[in-house]
């Protein structure tokens, strides 16, 4: 059983300052919705208000289409994971996942048995009896999901859960989490300032930024189409190329730089006019190193400055005649060895893989 | 010698020194306890005895000294206390409790004043504690004429008890917020979100996490309780506490028997202390040992090579209980050897003093004052206190009691 949860326009204010303002948004049943941002810009709050920690100064909650406005966490039809997970460390591991049985009064025969169910789904078998602090982090990971699973919720909310492992076992959860959700068959609203976490996991992503959001759409459409420069940023890493609006064709902007003109394409929604401050964005696996017979619609200058080895790929900072910094990488396969700092290059990249966007705030300012 | 057998040798005589402060009043009092001698001395002994233990003596003048087990006005002085530590415990500790966790729930600038007025009380001396909780519940009894409210209001076990409670309920208060702070309160949220009421919060979550504080808030409770003296002595109207009925015995010159009961409470201390020891050492044994096999399960069996076997080891204490053996053979056969235990001695030292006692009489009877002398005349005296303060200079220099 899914819900869908709907978000009419939701503030939280404390005092004078909006922690979430105007939200709206729908997540549909049994869809794996994220929240994506940076530290305090208001995914927690929006997530308490949809648990019922926090009713929203304006605007409304719905769940199953039902306002769940004064309704407390206890009487919704949502569970929260923590952060912190905040596994109760004076029981056992049963006795977690079957707290909430418990405290609706299910006999103690039904609550094991319950929980056994729970501890197969997340191959915990047989180590009910074990006390929090003798599990290893994942272990508690999948614990805290069982606990928050028991009660059968309509929509599971999950608070960076994955945050506190190592970068191996967050993968590895990250597929589990998916699994789980596709098996138990619930909404799952998820939170996170990790754009690796949220695309991989996700049907759809909400990007947000200063209490507000600034894209909603399935994950590829976030990547590839940013509506702000602040998701273009922030989502993935981003190459911006600041200049003024030279010539318009189409949903073909050219922009002029002082390190030239370049073209670049011009999302649908997005209204540029000839002379208007803008910005083209390029990410670094879009830039490449023309080869033979390569044509591509933009060229660009470069003096490589510095590079680092990541494994599958090669990182390469470089700057352009003005100065601006940017950074490109070749994947490891294609031998690069005669390239060192200080070498001239010159890169290309085709207009369709780079976006033109008003000039507004960054993500990396 | 090198600096550094220098800076132990020193840092071993300052330790020395330390506890033999800390200590040596109590050791000494401890073996006055077992002289026979009316007055609480180690020398001259008298006898090896455990009569201020069991019945006291009668004195060769006739006046009968209690010893620990004949002493009624103790005895009920301890079941008062005992009483009032039983209230004082079943009140304290849910006030503490109750003001501690207010205390995380109030924010901004409220919180510092909510604090200071928690912890006034401790503030308070405790007279002004006693005395006014006496003047008030004085007017209420008043109110009331005969009946219950009157019955209460000057029931000394039932101010002492509220009146203790003002300032102990303080000290648990500070206890609990001393836990409350390390309270991760995600887990009230994760509970509540799980469906449980605010009150199951309460019992399932709070309460289990607050149960040591409990614990030692009750004990400190009791230990204040028991152990209080200024504000008892003036709510406990006409009753005895504990310390009111030791404090009214050093008014008559003190006995053998105040040592014999320190050292039953010091006994008792020390067990319970070491008892308590014991049971903490086991279960952190237990956890070690829980951890031991987590580690073992996790990690790679390549990883743990050695098993550890602790041999036999020498306690560090052993010098300690080593030296208090010695003294304690060194008294023994120094007894033994003089004769100095057992009925005999005792007897021979009463028939000692008694002759003594005697000599003395006869003394003062040959020295009895004549009707003239007695009536002001010769002496200076007057009449009104003559016989009885013979001596007018001799509470000059008595300061009080307290």
């Amino acid at each position: 059983m899914s819900a869908d949860v709907e978000l009419n326009n939701v503030s939280v204010t404390f005092g004078s300052f909006y922690a979430a303002k105007s939200v709206n948004v729908k997540i549909n049943g049994g869809e794996f919705f994220s929240f994506l941002g940076p530290s305090g810009c208001g995914k927690t709050t929006l997530l308490r208000a949809i648990s019922g920690f926090q009713d929203p100064s304006e605007g409304s909650v719905l769940i199953d289409n039902k306002d769940m406005f004064g309704i407390g966490p206890n009487k919704r039809p949502t569970s929260l994971i923590f952060q912190n997970l905040a596994l109760f460390p004076l029981m056992s591991v049963s006795e977690n996942i079957a707290f909430s049985l418990e405290v609706r009064g299910v006999s103690k025969k039904d609550r094991q048995k319950r929980a056994d169910e729970l501890l197969e789904l997340i191959a915990l078998e047989g180590q009910g009896e074990k006390k929090v602090h003798q599990l290893s982090g994942g272990q508690k990971q999948r614990v805290a999901i069982a606990r928050a699973l028991a009660v059968e919720p309509k929509v599971l909310l999950l608070d960076e859960p994955l945050s506190a492992l190592d970068l191996k076992l967050r993968q590895r959860m990250r597929t589990e989490l998916r699994e789980i959700q596709k098996r138990v068959n619930i909404t799952f609203i998820y939170i996170t300032h990790d754009q690796g976490e949220a695309l991989t996991m996700s049907d759809r992503i909400a990007v947000m930024n200063e209490g507000e959001i600034e894209q909603i759409g399935l994950c590829d459409e976030v990547y590839n189409n940013p509506l702000t420069p602040f998701v273009a940023t922030f989502v993935g890493e981003n190459n911006p190329l600041f200049g003024k609006v030279k010539e318009i064709n189409q949903n073909k902007v050219k922009i002029e730089t002082p390190d030239g003109d370049f073209l670049s394409t011009m999302n649908e929604n997005k209204r540029l006019n000839i002379g208007d401050e803008a910005i083209a964005f390029v990410r670094p696996e879009s830039l490449f190193i023309p080869r033979d017979g390569d044509n591509f619609d933009n060229q660009i200058d470069v003096n490589i400055e510095s590079f680092e080895f990541e494994g599958n790929i090669k990182n390469f900072y470089a700057t352009l005649t003005s100065g601006t910094r940017i950074k490109f990488s070749i994947p490891n396969a294609i031998d690069t060895s005669s390239i060192s700092s200080g070498t001239k290059l010159q890169l290309g990249f085709e207009s369709i893989k780079s976006s033109i966007l008003p000039k507004a705030q960054l993500a990396i300012d | 010698m090198k600096p550094t057998y220098f800076i132990n040798f020193m840092m071993g005589m300052y330790i020395f020194i330390f506890f033999a402060y800390l200590f040596g009043p109590l050791i000494v009092m401890s073996i006055t306890a077992f002289n026979s001698a009316e007055f609480p001395s180690i020398s001259p002994w008298e006898c090896f005895s455990f009569r201020w233990f069991n019945e006291g003596k009668i004195a060769y003048d006739g006046q009968h000294l209690a010893g620990l087990l004949s002493d009624w006005r103790l005895h009920d002085g301890i079941i008062s206390s005992l009483i009032i530590g039983a209230g004082v415990v079943s009140l304290s500790v849910p006030i503490g409790m109750a003001a501690a966790i207010v205390l995380t729930q109030v924010r901004s600038q409220l919180r510092d004043i909510y604090y200071s007025i928690s912890i006034m009380p401790v503030l308070f001396p405790g007279v002004i504690i006693g005395i006014s909780t006496v003047v008030l519940w004085d007017r209420i009894a008043g109110l009331g004429g005969d009946g219950f409210i009157s019955d209460v209001g000057r029931n000394g076990i039932f101010l002492t008890i509220l009146a203790q409670t003002c300032f102990i309920s303080t000290y648990c208060f500070l206890i609990f917020v001393a836990r409350l702070q390390r309270f991760d309160q995600t887990q009230e949220e994760a509970a509540l979100d799980l469906g449980a009421t605010q009150t199951q919060v309460f019992f399932k979550i709070l309460v289990p996490y607050l149960m040591p504080a409990i614990a030692s808030a009750a004990v400190i409770a009791f230990l204040f309780s028991f152990e209080n003296y200024n504000t008892t002595v003036f709510s406990i109207l006409s009753d005895q506490t504990l310390t009111t009925v030791i404090a009214s015995k050093v008014r008559l010159g003190i006995s053998p028997a105040l040592s014999a009961l320190a050292l039953t409470i010091i006994a008792l201390t020390i067990i319970a202390a070491v008892t308590y020891e014991i049971l903490r050492r086991r279960s952190e044994k237990k956890y070690a040992q829980s951890q031991e096999i987590f580690v073992k399960e996790k990690a790679a069996s390549g990883r743990i090579n050695k098993e550890y076997k602790a041999g036999f080891k020498v306690p560090k204490g052993i010098v300690a209980i080593l030296l208090v053996l010695v003294f304690a053979t060194y008294g023994a056969t120094q007894i033994v050897k003089n004769d100095l235990y057992g009925q005999s001695c005792i007897d021979a030292a009463d028939q000692e003093k008694k002759s003594k006692f005697l000599e003395q009489l006869q003394t003062l009877e040959s020295n009895e004052l004549t009707e003239e002398e007695l009536s002001g005349g010769s002496l200076g005296g007057t009449e009104d206190y003559g016989d009885i303060f013979g001596d007018p200079s001799l509470f000059q220099d008595f300061g009080g009691f307290d």
